[in-house]
């Protein structure tokens, strides 16, 4: 016996040898079935295999240690509960009078029994039947916390449909030798004094109580199960939020320590703030669409919209209609917005920019506007790289047309428009 | 025509922060009328003192902005509403429109822009946002093309003229107004015309399309 030494004002429910303790509980910790073995070992200081084999032997008269057991069960309050089974039970109109009328149904098997003979042969019969209304009785007033001992206990029982579940050849082999074994039984039986007759009666009585424990323990196997279930909803939840506090905590927090820290840079904290809110939204509203590239227009439009604001601290607003997969002529399109939204940042001096770019079906169009100081078209030489070889002649080679409409202080407008095949 | 001029507002947004960094931004140039946090106070109110202009957050408990649409519009409170939320998901764009209000921007939008836009709800305009042009334009042409919708498309609601098209484009790449009657060469009143009537679509159509093409839009 393991020795825990326990602090709480509780006493504790495992039997110390020697050392009686008070008052008279079911047990807990040592409990097998409902404890009430454990519960007298405790009380009485001895060991809870001693009162076990006191049991069993009763149980050899008549049954009377079965019946002695349920009875104990029921009237015996658990350790570190308010009440017993009888007592929660007639708190409960309902459950009173349910547990009155398996009394009185109980009675009357009894009496049929009674009348076909069978208690005059065995005996057996009183204590077993009613040590099994007991057990509908402990059934229907049990705590929560006993149910879930007791499932678990059955589950762990060695009986089919047990843990052994697994194991098909197991059951299989089980069943197989199971039937064998009462085979012959019957036939030694048979052998022995022709108590065929005599066991007919016996064996539907076994049926009838096999009947009566599936009628009793369905209602409880089915709550079981639906336990499960809402229990295994619940951790799918708890999942759920343990990954949204994971994203919160890597992004939205990680950016407001940052932001925190450049507090005294406000170009910082607008970057830091535009960024956090580009990705959130992307989170909130649009799972699933990853923005990292090559696989849609909208995807390598949004790149720029992250890049501009990223490296400029420019605000871009980005609005996209329609979408593609894009070929090597919509890339080079993309990349030639690109450099005109990086032109419009830096020179522009305006602090937004927008961007508006459309799929139709026989055409993809980019448009880059800014209201920023504008510039004077001719005024730049003709052999300037930005626009001239990023811009007009990639968008000329792929069969594009680029218009650029700006004048001093006015703003500047880049669109390009590609034809589609 | 000296202080009636100045529109009288009134806020609803369930957080105070927003509230108090709205009223910062526009109080001196509207008249603020009052503010609620919540939906049943927000219909109360609002019926009670019919402002020009209420100021509609879309997300609140209750049943947020689309409640308090219905509230007023039950009472037959003619009030004109601006929708103005954090969030520019293409389904609570597309829904709060349609449950009434005349204009969404979202909330970072800049303090000018945001009193501009308050000053046209009032006048009985439209305001659209480049995003919301973006939305209409997309909801409206992919439900152009879909393949065996067995609706029935009426021309007058279901589908938009070449010019309203042209119209949108031009909000969706930032053009204002003035830029774009420029722009067209027609007269700011007509591009305002083009945009309630497209408004009046957006709200009437009884395209499935538009819902589902913004849940679509949402999930992929």
């Amino acid at each position: 016996m393991e020795k825990e030494e326990r602090m709480s004002i509780t006493t504790s429910s495992h039997a110390v040898v020697g050392t009686p303790q008070r008052p008279l509980r079911r047990g807990r910790e040592n409990a097998i079935l409902g404890g009430v073995c454990g519960g007298f070992a405790t009380r009485l200081g001895i060991k809870e295999r001693n009162i076990r084999v006191i049991f069993s032997l009763l149980t050899l008269f008549f049954g009377f240690g079965v019946l002695l057991y349920m009875t104990f069960w029921l009237v015996l309050t658990r350790s570190g509960e308010e009440t017993s089974i009888i007592q929660g039970l007639f708190q409960n109109r309902r459950e009173a009078q349910v547990v009155l009328v398996a009394f009185i149904g109980t009675l009357i098997l009894l009496i049929a029994l009674e009348t076909t003979g069978v208690n005059a042969s065995h005996g057996f019969a009183w204590p077993l039947v009613l040590a099994a209304f007991a057990f509908f009785a402990v059934w229907r007033g049990t705590s929560i916390d006993e149910r879930t001992h007791l499932g678990e206990f059955l589950n762990s029982a060695p009986i089919i449909g047990g843990v052994s579940t697994t194991n098909r050849r197991g059951i299989v082999l089980r069943v197989v030798a199971g039937i064998a074994l009462i085979i012959i039984g019957l036939k030694t039986l048979d052998h022995i004094g022709g108590v065929w007759g005599a066991a007919a009666p016996a064996l539907l009585g076994t049926l009838v109580l096999v009947v009566g424990l599936l009628v009793l323990l369905a209602p409880w196997w089915l709550q079981n199960v639906r336990e499960l279930t809402s229990e295994r909803r619940e951790r799918v939840r708890v999942e759920e939020r343990a990954t949204m506090v994971a994203h919160l905590h890597d992004s939205v927090l990680q950016t407001l320590t940052l932001i925190e820290r450049a507090a005294a840079n406000e170009g910082d904290v607008v970057r830091l703030a535009r960024n956090q809110e580009r990705e959130l939204r992307q989170w909130l509203f649009s799972p699933g669409t990853v923005t990292n590239g090559s696989t849609s227009f909208v995807g390598l439009v949004g790149a720029i919209e992250h890049d501009i604001e990223n490296d400029y601290g420019v605000r871009v607003e980005l609005v996209t209609v329609g979408d593609c997969v894009p070929d090597d002529n919509v890339t080079a399109l993309v990349a030639a917005a690109r450099e005109a939204a990086i032109n419009a940042a830096k020179w522009s001096e305006s602090s937004s920019i927008s961007i508006f770019a459309e799929v139709e079906p026989k055409s993809v169009s980019i448009f880059i506007r800014d209201r920023g100081i504008g510039f004077d078209l001719d005024a730049i030489p003709a052999d300037r790289q930005g626009i001239a070889l990023s811009i007009r002649q990639r968008v000329a080679q792929i069969g594009g047309e680029v218009t650029i409409d700006t004048s001093v202080g006015s703003g500047t407008e880049v669109q390009l428009v590609l034809p589609r095949t | 025509m000296v202080e009636s001029t100045k529109p009288r507002v009134f806020l609803v947004d369930d957080h105070e922060l927003i509230r108090s960094g709205i009223r910062a931004e526009i109080a001196g140039s509207v008249d603020i009328i009052g503010e609620a946090d919540e939906v049943e106070a927000a219909i109360e109110m609002i019926v009670e003192r019919l402002p020009d202009v209420v100021l509609l957050d879309v997300h609140m408990p209750d049943g947020g902005g689309q409640a308090v649409l219905k509230g007023v519009s039950d009472a037959n409170a003619n009030v004109c509403f601006l929708a103005l939320s954090v969030s520019d998901a293409a389904s609570d764009v597309i829904s709060v429109i349609r449950a009434g209000a005349r204009g969404y921007l979202t909330k970072n939008i800049s303090g000018p822009d945001l009193i501009d836009a308050i000053y046209r709800i009032a006048a009985g305009d439209v305001v659209f946002s480049p995003r919301l042009a973006g939305f209409v334009l997309d909801a409206f042409s992919t439900g152009a093309s879909a393949v065996g919708s067995e609706l029935p498309v009426d021309p007058e609601l279901d589908q938009l003229t070449q010019r309203e098209r042209q119209v949108l484009r031009l909000i969706a790449r930032g053009y204002s107004y003035k830029d774009i009657a420029k722009e067209l060469t027609i007269s700011t009143k007509t591009v305002e015309s083009h945009v309630s009537s497209v408004l009046r679509k957006l709200q009437l159509s009884s395209r499935y399309q538009l819902s589902h093409w913004a849940t679509e839009r949402n999930l992929n």
